[in-house]
């Protein structure tokens, strides 16, 4: 009992420093041989996230939340899994020497950051959720979920953004040339995004439209894309 | 004196000369001799991490073929990978038919704009060899090639998730796009460490093998979607025009 009160306090110190922006912390995780540190990121994920995750999905009631927490990690975990190989190509064909291997282990790590922060704002998160009416009342529903992913949106992009900020530092030290180093860590942004948008709308729902109902993945989870569904929405903007 | 003297008008020619050891600016710029044979894997390692090596090996060594026909086996494996990943979205005769297509008519494209790119290189003022040459056009399909196994997986994501054949069509031109410029930057990273003084041609080289590999996806149309013929020789289409049909087609 005692070693696991031990090592959680030693994760959270490890998360603690992560979040000061401990340089060599964060390159003993990245540089690491062993598999330590990636299952230290990986647990970092999961619970920074899934707390995050479940305090998202609350407003739908508690089997949304436990819903939310299992998916917003998935989504991560997903993404580097179909971007992993393409991922230590472009570190590769960049120019940087950032291998398959270190490629995961860079983004596991930003991903553990981003995880620690989202994790830190849950408990505001659920003060929010706490004091928002519930998806099913019928008054103001349709503001209030739009209140709800505004404010989620906003606080994901500030905990990506930050932990994103500190890993380009590090991937630029680390690569062979600074240049390189900044090439790689946009390409590696810019298909994460673009597959991490597309995973995200396989897996959803995470806020529940008013009227929908509450349940783990969609009827059709594979039916159309992010993308066409964004050209649908524009569309029908431009009708307006 | 004149011994001493080089004979060509090549930036550094001592650098691609066998048993002399390579210049800093060749070090610092990858074009140093490679390590490890011309083995399959040791071929495809280099490719993506010291792919100037290979075009040193193409200028110093005397086993001319060997690399080339690596590369493009390499290029075969990777397209043909690609290939099953695109025709997974129709399934049915497309899952053979797009692997071959896009294999054969990549193939093709290139061997129709390899004249072209020896003269142009040769314009630009390289002094290279005709192998070295075909060795940088070998490259070029290789490392795209490579590059869209790193995309098979996303496009797999997509074909799976959508029904739009257009959608998919543009997304798998857009990766093209992204993958042979990888290839591009490569030669004109070797022109530029064998002594290419003028690089505005192989720009234009470039353009037109852009040109020709997109004209080649509306000449074996279809690659995606389902087709009742595999094949449409008879009517002649520009690939502007094929595609801004489709696009009205399905946004109507």
């Amino acid at each position: 009992m005692i070693t696991i009160f031990r090592a959680a306090a030693y994760s959270f110190k490890k998360a603690i420093s992560l979040c000061r922006g401990d340089r060599r912390l964060l390159a003993d995780l990245i540089g690491s041989e062993q598999g330590g540190s990636v299952l230290n990121c990986i647990v970092l994920i999961a619970l920074g996230c899934g707390v995050y995750g479940f305090t998202v999905g609350l407003r739908n009631g508690w089997e949304m939340g436990a819903y939310v927490a299992i998916k917003l990690p998935l989504i991560i975990f997903i993404t580097l899994i179909v971007n992993g190989l393409l991922n230590g190509f472009l570190g590769l064909v960049l120019g940087s020497g950032i291998g398959f291997r270190k490629s995961i282990q860079f983004l596991l790590a930003g991903f553990a950051i981003m995880s620690v922060i989202l994790g830190a704002l849950s408990p505001v998160s659920f003060f929010a959720t706490l004091n928002m009416p519930s998806s099913v009342d019928g008054a103001g529903r349709f503001a209030w979920h739009g209140a709800s992913l505004l404010m989620h949106t906003c606080l994901i992009a500030v905990a990506g953004i930050t932990a994103h900020s500190r890993l380009l530092s590090c991937v630029r030290e680390f690569a062979d040339s600074s240049r390189a180093g900044t090439h790689v860590f946009f390409a590696w942004l810019a298909g994460n995004l673009f597959v991490g948008a597309q995973i995200s709308w396989n897996l959803r729902p995470f806020f529940v439209s008013p009227g929908l109902n509450v349940e783990f993945l969609r009827q059709d989870p594979f039916n159309g894309n992010f993308y066409e569904a964004v050209t649908v929405a524009l569309k029908n903007v431009s009708l307006i | 004196m004149n011994e001493n003297k080089p004979s060509s008008t090549r930036k550094a020619p001592e650098t691609i000369t066998r048993g002399v050891p390579p210049s800093i600016s060749d070090s610092k710029s990858g074009f140093v001799p490679m390590e490890g044979g011309v083995s399959f894997s040791n071929l495809l390692s280099k490719l993506l991490r010291k792919p100037l090596s290979i075009f040193h090996e193409l200028e110093t060594k005397e086993v001319l073929w060997k690399i080339p026909i690596t590369l493009i086996l390499i290029s075969v494996v990777s397209l043909t990978v690609f290939g099953l990943v695109v025709g997974t979205f129709s399934w049915g005769n497309q899952i053979w038919a797009a692997p071959l297509k896009i294999v054969s008519g990549l193939m093709f494209s290139a061997l129709i704009c390899l004249p072209s790119l020896y003269i142009f290189t040769c314009i630009g003022g390289l002094e290279a060899r005709f192998s070295t040459v075909i060795g940088m056009l070998c490259s070029i399909v290789a490392l795209s090639g490579l590059l869209l196994v790193g995309f098979a997986p996303v496009v797999w994501l997509f074909s799976v998730s959508s029904t739009s054949v257009v959608f998919i069509g543009f997304l798998l031109l857009a990766l093209w796009m992204i993958c042979v410029g990888f290839g591009f930057t490569l030669v004109f990273r070797a022109g530029k460490a064998m002594g290419m003084a003028n690089t505005g041609h192989l720009m234009v080289w470039c353009i037109i093998f852009l040109l020709v590999t997109v004209q080649m996806t509306t000449t074996l149309r279809p690659i995606v979607g389902a087709s009742e013929t595999l094949i449409n020789f008879d009517e002649k289409k520009f690939f502007l025009q094929y595609w801004s049909e489709e696009f009205q087609q399905a946004t109507d």
